[in-house]
């Protein structure tokens, strides 16, 4: 590894992760593979994503883009989380090609996430 | 005494020191035209004045080890110490036997010109060591062979801090008529090391462990009559054609400096450094799941490695900012793969994963410390508050 690993972004959302936690009677995926987990919560209001929280466990690119996907998708609607795309956040933050595969996991969870919430307010289709 | 920059705190010692002020002094003194900057080859007044620093060098670092100065070759650093010492001494044995033994967690400046020699002919047994990171002596003497030429383990573990018995392995290398090499890159300096007692054959060293500069080292090769080594360059003829190439003077007195330096200040380095290590392992050894790589009975002073369960290794790096520490062998910390040394004792790939090591050195305070190990702590908090658990 040479030069600076991360950039203020990623350094930023790394220290102070806006939207790390839990939410009260939302809907919860989990996903996890050997390097990384992740859990993505979401409430439903009226339709759009009323909030979004996140817990994370793996590199800093990891975390940081997991709060990237919930301060964007707050406030969108519920459909939305079927368009949410890796290559977008990857650029954001920079990350290195060889950790794709980590964001990847990240997409696979918001779709599962879109998936979940799609089977209603109240779904919880954790999974792993 | 160096200044600690407020930016960030140094805590990564065992990589490479700072150039002491002194040092630093003796060095600027002999590169311009005001100073002894000739090659120490010529034969004219001025090449005479830089010899003299050369050996008054080698009187120093020589006066450290309780060696003769001319055991001593000066080369680049300890990876060309190992390099020569090993692949040199494997070559001028090799008429008697191709077998060599070193251990799986020596650096990788020993273990690559092993895998190298092995691509050449030589068999390689690689000793694993035990769950401390020591030698096993037993498994060791049954390793041994009538057709074992060399033996090379190291002095003091980088990653660790283990510190091997070199006295016994070396009187087992002794009784076998093997020769015994030993990377004392980190040792040198810092720990007493008396070459007129120790069976050791050749010993590879560096200056910029000690607060010297980098780019400079030596490798002792002690006066036995069947210690020789063949030599990996060729050139000038210098250093009695082992190591060839103009001397380069400033390095060379430095070292020498660096060596005078740390001759004098042993005793209270030491004193420092353990109270340093302690004191850090008693600020972090109660984080749930936390665990010490290399037995606490022979560690080096200067170093502390510790894993944590449960912990990504890089997001710790990151929380753990402004400590500069690392996750492993400097030398190799552009590699993801979890360090084979914490591997051979033992630890799992996620245990090996969040190892750091911590290393203090003479500018480090009781305060740096204590703010290292209150962010240590601080950081596993904020992580293990970030993961998400497991579904049931």
């Amino acid at each position: 590894m040479t030069g600076e690993p991360y950039n203020d972004t990623v350094r930023g959302l790394f220290e102070a992760p806006a939207h790390a936690g839990d939410l009260d009677g939302g809907t919860t995926v989990f996903l996890a593979d050997h390097s990384m987990r992740i859990a993505l919560s979401a409430r439903l209001s009226q339709g759009n994503i009323g909030a979004l929280r996140f817990r994370a466990w793996g590199c800093p690119h990891f975390i940081a883009a997991a709060e990237v996907f919930c301060a964007d998708y707050e406030g969108r609607p519920a459909a939305d989380l079927a368009g949410f795309s890796a290559s977008e956040v990857m650029q954001t933050l920079s990350v290195p090609v060889e950790k794709t595969g980590r964001i990847l996991v990240l997409e696979d969870a918001v779709r599962s996430l879109g998936q979940s919430v799609r089977g209603g307010p109240d779904s919880d289709q954790g999974r792993q | 005494m160096m200044k600690i920059d407020t930016e960030f705190l140094y805590l990564d010692y065992a990589a490479t020191t700072p150039v002491d002020e002194r040092v630093a002094a003796v060095m600027a003194g002999l590169i311009d035209i005001d100073g002894d900057f000739a090659n120490p080859s010529s034969t004219h007044v001025a090449g005479r004045r830089s010899a003299a620093h050369v050996e008054q060098a080698a009187d120093r670092l020589a006066m450290l080890l309780n060696c003769k100065a001319r055991d001593l070759i000066w080369t680049s650093g300890a990876t060309e110490s190992d390099n020569l010492a090993i692949a040199g001494a494997a070559a001028y044995r090799a008429n008697r036997g191709k077998h060599l033994i070193t251990m799986s967690t020596e650096h990788n400046a020993v273990t690559d010109v092993f895998r190298a020699l092995e691509k050449g002919g030589y068999e390689v047994t690689w000793l694993a060591p035990d769950e401390h990171g020591l030698l096993d002596i037993d498994a060791f003497e049954a390793a041994l062979r009538a057709d074992t030429q060399l033996v090379s383990i190291m002095h003091v573990n980088n990653e660790t801090g283990v510190t091997q018995d070199l006295a016994g392995i070396g009187d087992i290398c002794r009784r076998h008529d093997v020769l015994f090499h030993v990377d004392a890159a980190q040792g040198v300096g810092k720990l007493p090391l008396d070459l007129a007692t120790l069976p050791v054959d050749l010993m590879s060293m560096t200056a910029h462990k000690l607060y010297g500069p980098k780019g400079v080292g030596a490798l002792y090769i002690a006066d036995r009559p069947d210690c020789h080594i063949e030599p990996l360059l060729f050139g000038g003829g210098q250093q009695r054609g082992l190591r060839p190439g103009t001397l380069p003077v400033h390095l060379i007195a430095a070292f020498g400096e660096a060596a005078v330096i740390a001759a004098a200040s042993m005793a209270a380095d030491l004193e420092h450094l353990t109270g340093l290590r302690d004191q850090m392992w008693q600020g972090i050894r109660e984080v749930p799941g936390i665990v010490r790589n290399g037995g606490a009975d022979a560690s080096f002073p200067a170093i502390l490695n510790v894993s944590v369960d449960d912990i990504e290794g890089e997001s710790l790096l990151l929380a753990l900012e402004p400590l500069c520490v690392a996750t492993g062998s400097a030398c190799n910390s552009h590699d993801q793969e979890p360090s084979s040394v914490l591997r051979a004792l033992g630890r799992s790939d996620e245990l090996a994963q969040s190892a750091i090591r911590f290393s203090f050195g003479r500018p480090t305070r009781v305060a740096d410390v204590d703010f290292a190990s209150r962010r240590y702590c601080r950081a596993i908090d904020r992580l293990r508050a970030l993961a998400p658990e497991q579904p049931a």
